[in-house]
């Protein structure tokens, strides 16, 4: 191999590295399924994340809404001890946001949600998902088609203030 | 290895462009993610993304304004007037707005410290701190010298004042103190003489015909600034063809000298002489309503010597305008006289406040616009002839342990009067203090306090007004409240003192004593339903009511006299102190925003300064800028000059407020503390600090300091930026009425006008009612993340106010003085020159008649600063920093800008838009009234009103049609969305 393709393809490897494309779905610091929660026990979404009808905030459930639960269902499950030891250690759950819009982007969850939009038509079928992944790229242009199709405000100030 | 060989150009070209794509992909994949932290168990009243709201007392300044404090996921990002207290109304000073940089300020104390053999201080956690207090305590009361345990606080008007009274003498000791560093002493003395009666009384500043202060900075200090600011531009509003008049008489233009109507220049200390020469004028020319015939003999007899040649010989001000005064005094229906400031701060104060109460008396103000009865809790205050008995009690080793709450003496006492040294007297010295300040920075123990915003409490500030004071949010360190702390030593250091204190803690303490309130104010009411409304309103209030009061003969038995100055030596200037709008007593100078904020008069930031005369300077070769070595008999400070005239040429001026030397990084080493050069020896009569009785030396050190402004002309050059009607011309426009003839010289417009199908937002600002406060500048950082720079750049012009108060002065003579203020903001034009010549379209007209910018979009070009005739944008030249916890004020509702884009007022489009959420949720249009930008909301003197301009009948489209309405520079035809109204000046001459 010449020197030159040596440096390419060392390049080209590193930038495989950095790009890191096995962590393109995070893995969550406990092994929670919405295909077990929200899939086969079909919890309604709004039962754990209880502010996105009445917050542009849509929530992350609180850790005494999953011990609710598991406090005594399927406690002895390696991942729902680990809910418990949050709890005794009174430490929050550290969840990795999978659908994160820059700091400059004020979506409301309230007005999408009061307006009749179904979660996965911006979160994907999370109910089959295992792990979150991110089902649906969420650009600015995918917001605006589908604001113009609903005949919604593009005005730039809705969103970016 | 491979630059040695010789490489060809595909190869070259290969290795760049892997490199390149390597880079890019890199960088895009390379952003951490974000966590979503859950709550544990979430608070009901919290709804993340939704603000919750709290009511509570500003404790800033002793006026006790209430409060609504916004928060956000348990933290306070805003704070805002109360609409329902009766002193301030729902308006808030720059002060106030400031109160949440001492809750989140990154140098408060953060749990206990004890000083150690080193001399340094160490934490240490709160069982060994309260541990160490209650032994000391314990210990001097088992050896009987529980009478050397001393306490110092502030005015705390409440429970909190109450718990500190009855468990220090529990203890034992009746060494109790409540010190201000400015407790109107001469006021209170002034009117125990004149009415029997040691208060303050209420002025109504608003009913006044004429409202003439000799010397009484009411829109700054004095007394309740928010509120008479508020009085104050009611009273100057145009009604039946008149308007309020306001004359100041002193020796320096202070802001509330530059909003009179006429300012008097005054040699200072002389004001007692020009009160009798008005009392002379209106006795003898019969100008006085009835009082008893013995009165007017008795009074005629005191002023005898004070006709207006006499007058003027001493006072300087001219025989002539003794007169014009006295005449217009008279006659006003009803006047007011009001002292402060200079007036009471000579060595003859009280003479001169008894002198203003006889000419309030002989002119039937008493009773009328100086109501007895409602009365300030300032007059609670100890003297400071009290301060320096504890003083001396200190030096003598009288003291074994002073308890230090809320006052930092080292600093606002002069330096003469010894406290330092006899600090060191003290073997235990112990402060509350929430800030390392300098007074506690000598202390060997500090158990820090909660901010007032973490605190439970009450404050009140007048009879009849309770204010009761809740926890907005956890605290932020550990701190624990003063109250708490209290009771829990209480039950530690003996068995008698746990049972007189059997509270657990502070709140149970407020609660009890709110009992006593309910069963006086609201006996029908159930308790908790009571405490609960009080709770949401803020407080509970009672109207209390005025009391007659008559003419004491001890008023003709004062002494009155000139004025006593010491360091009376050739060239020796008469040295004015004065407290700062922004920084009260010194209290002010740790937080950020308000050392970023310009002095409302002269404009400088970052900074104190010597104020001297033009004239004067010019006579001792002193330029702008000159650092002057200051000598009094009682000490010395170094400071640059600032020429200013308005300013009597004897005297030189500096504010008080900086000059730290330990309180915190924004502080220190800024300036120089006036207090430090004065008389130790108290007025005679009052025993308060005669702070302006002092005069001074000037030498040139030979040094120079800069004072950094925060720049623009003082001219209008013609431009007609601030423009005023004399109160002829505004009986004109008035017969004329609304909508008068402006249309007709509209320009032809060449772009087709904008569609506003909803709404179309628009304000009003009333220069008539601006004072020049900068209450909305503050209220403006607040709201929008806006970066506080430095000095250093401000000197560069990159300050960050979105909004600023511009101070044209038209005239600063003898005889006339002419300032004008005008708030300057985004005129959010319908042909905005900003809109067309952005490259990326980042800003552009929206449909409800805002200008918008767009920071994600903009690229920064700055050609829209570039072409804005009004200079309001702002470009964010670095990234700036909040240091923790500073940054916990962020408003999560307006983005926080990065480096390199532009920004400028949006009209806190955040809080149309939380309005327009709210009206869509509850199926209705928005309503008038239900938006209001943050510097509109803050304005005590409620000179700024927004709105929808398509509602005929909104406030904001009823001020568009006004007679006096014009908009800056409208000969640019940008076509503002803002209406000024111009200034109402009178020629009182």
């Amino acid at each position: 191999m010449t020197r030159v393709g040596a440096v390419v393809a060392a390049l080209a490897v590193a930038t495989l590295i950095a790009a890191r494309p096995w962590e393109s779905v995070p893995i969550q610091p406990l092994a929670f399924s919405h295909k077990v929660h929200a899939g086969e026990y079909e919890i309604p979404c709004l039962y754990c994340h209880v502010h996105a009808g009445r917050s542009a905030i849509a929530g992350i459930p609180s850790v005494d809404r999953c011990m609710g639960c598991h406090a005594i269902m399927k406690a002895d499950k390696a991942e729902v001890k680990k809910i418990r030891e949050y709890w005794d250690r009174q430490e929050p759950i550290p969840w990795i946001k999978i659908y994160d819009q820059p700091d400059f982007v004020h979506f409301s969850h309230k007005r999408h949600v009061l307006k009749g939009i179904a979660c996965k038509t911006c979160h994907g079928a999370v109910e089959t998902m295992d792990r979150v992944q991110k089902a649906v790229v969420l650009d600015m242009d995918r917001c605006v088609a589908c604001h113009m199709e609903k005949k919604a405000n593009i005005d730039c100030l809705t969103c970016h203030r | 290895m491979l630059m040695s060989q010789q490489i060809n150009r595909r190869d070259f070209l290969k290795v760049l462009g892997v490199g390149g794509a390597a880079t890019a992909l890199v960088s895009c994949a390379a952003e951490p993610p974000e966590t979503l932290i859950p709550y544990l168990i979430p608070p009901e009243e919290i709804i993340p993304g939704v603000a919750t709201w709290y009511a509570t007392v500003c404790r800033e300044c002793p006026a006790g304004c209430g409060m609504l404090v916004r928060t956000r996921e348990g933290r306070a990002v805003k704070v805002e007037g109360n609409p329902s207290h009766p002193v301030n109304r729902g308006r808030l000073c720059a002060r106030g707005q400031a109160s949440l940089q001492g809750l989140y300020n990154p140098d408060r104390v953060r749990q206990p410290l004890l000083r150690g053999d080193s001399g340094q201080f160490q934490s240490i956690s709160w069982e060994e701190a309260e541990g160490l207090l209650v032994e000391r305590l314990a210990d001097l009361r088992r050896q009987g010298k529980a009478e050397g345990i001393a306490c110092v606080s502030p005015l705390l008007g409440g429970s909190l004042d109450h718990l500190i009274g009855t468990w220090l003498a529990a203890l034992g000791s009746k060494r109790r103190l409540t010190y201000e560093a400015f407790a109107y002493e001469p006021l209170r003395a002034a009117n125990r003489i004149a009415f029997g009666r040691a208060v303050i009384p209420s002025y109504d500043i608003e009913a006044a015909e004429l409202l003439l202060s000799f010397g009484a900075d009411f829109l700054e200090t004095w007394i309740s600034p928010v509120a008479y600011t508020g009085a104050f531009a009611t009273m100057r509003a145009y009604r039946d063809g008149r308007v309020g008049t306001s004359i100041y008489v002193g020796p320096r233009l202070s802001l509330t000298a530059a909003n009179a109507d006429e300012w008097v220049r005054i040699k200072p200390g002389t004001e007692l002489f020009l009160a009798f020469g008005l009392i002379h004028v209106i006795l003898k020319e019969r100008l006085a309503p009835s009082i008893p015939q013995k009165e007017v003999q008795q009074l005629k007899a005191l002023v005898k010597a004070y006709d207006p040649e006499a007058v003027a010989a001493v006072t300087e001000v001219p025989a002539g305008k003794v007169f014009r005064l006295a005449r217009m005094f008279a006659r006003a229906r009803p006047g007011l006289a009001i002292g402060g400031g200079v007036a009471a701060a000579s060595r003859n104060a009280t003479a001169t406040l008894v002198a203003i109460n006889l000419l309030n008396y002989v002119t039937g103000n008493v009773g009328r616009t100086v109501r007895f009865g409602p009365n300030a809790n300032l007059a609670k205050l100890a003297t400071y002839r009290d301060m320096l008995s504890l003083v001396k009690a200190m030096d003598k080793g009288e003291v074994q342990a002073l308890l230090l709450y809320g006052v930092n003496p080292l600093f606002t006492l002069p330096e003469a009067v010894g406290f330092r040294a006899a600090l060191k007297k003290i073997p235990w010295v112990v402060s509350f203090a929430p800030f390392m300040d300098e007074t506690t920075a000598e202390a060997n123990l500090i158990l820090p306090d909660h901010t007032p915003l973490e605190s439970w409490g009450d404050y009140s500030p007048w009879d009849g007004v309770h204010g009761l004071m809740q926890p907005v949010m956890q605290p932020v360190f550990k701190t624990k409240a003063v109250g708490d702390l209290l009771l829990s030593v209480a039950k530690r250091v003996d068995e008698r003192m746990a049972k007189e204190f059997p509270w657990p803690t502070f709140y149970e303490y407020v609660r009890d004593r709110w009992q006593e309130l309910h069963r006086r104010l609201a006996p029908m009411k159930e308790f908790e339903a009571f405490w609960e409304e009080a709770l949401r309103s803020g407080g509970i209030w009672k109207k209390a009511r005025a009391t007659p009061v008559r003419l004491s003969p001890e008023a003709f038995e004062m002494a009155f006299e000139p004025p006593e100055l010491d360091g009376g030596v050739a060239d020796a200037f008469h040295l004015l102190p004065f407290p700062s709008l922004l920084h009260y007593d010194g209290r002010g100078a740790n937080r950020p925003w308000l050392q970023e904020l310009p002095d409302p008069v002269t404009e400088i930031v970052w900074d104190s300064w010597l104020e001297i005369h033009p004239e004067a300077a010019k006579r001792m070769g002193i330029g702008e800028g000159d650092v002057i070595a200051v000598t009094s008999p009682h000490g010395a400070l170094e400071l640059p000059a600032h020429l200013h005239d308005g300013l009597h040429l004897d005297a030189v001026a500096i504010p008080i407020g900086q000059g730290h030397w330990a309180y915190g990084r924004y502080a220190e080493g800024r300036g120089a503390n006036p207090l430090a050069l004065l008389s130790p020896i108290p007025e005679a009569t009052s025993g308060g600090l005669a702070w302006s009785a002092t005069k001074v030396t000037l030498r040139k050190t030979g040094r120079r300091h800069p004072l950094v402004t925060v720049g623009g002309s003082s001219q209008q050059f013609g431009r007609g930026i601030a423009q005023a009607v004399s109160l002829a011309e505004m009986m004109e426009l008035a017969k004329v009425g609304e909508g008068a003839g402006r249309e007709a010289h509209r320009p032809k417009q060449i772009y087709p006008p904008h569609d506003h199908p909803e709404h179309r937002w628009g304000m009003a600002i009333d220069l008539n009612a601006c004072v020049g406060c900068n209450a909305c500048v503050a209220a403006c950082y607040a709201e929008n993340n806006i970066p506080v720079v430095g000095k250093e750049r401000v000197a560069e012009g990159r300050i960050m106010s979105w909004i600023r108060i511009e101070r044209y002065v038209e005239a600063q003579q003898l005889n006339r003085t002419d300032i004008r203020f005008l708030p300057m903001l985004c005129q959010h034009c319908d042909a905005a020159p900003c809109e067309s010549v952005c490259p990326v379209y980042a800003t552009y007209h929206t449909p409800e008649g805002l200008n918008a910018q767009v920071y994600n979009r903009c690229v920064g070009v700055r050609y829209c600063n570039n072409n804005c005739p009004y200079k309001v944008r702002r470009f964010n030249w670095f990234q700036y920093q909040w240091p923790e916890p500073l940054n916990w004020q962020l408003n999560p509702d307006v983005t926080v800008r990065t480096v390199g884009v532009m920004e400028k007022c949006t009209f806190c489009v955040q809080r149309i838009r939380e309005a327009e959420d709210r009206a869509k949720d509850e199926g209705r249009a928005v309503r008038e009234g239900e938006v209001t930008p943050a510097c509109a909301q803050a304005c005590p003197a409620r000179a700024i009103v927004f709105g929808d301009l398509k509602d005929p009948r909104s406030d904001v489209s009823r001020l568009s049609r006004d007679p006096r309405r014009y908009q800056v520079l409208e000969q640019l035809n940008t076509q503002p969305a803002i209406t000024y109204l111009k200034k109402i000046r009178q020629a009182l001459e």
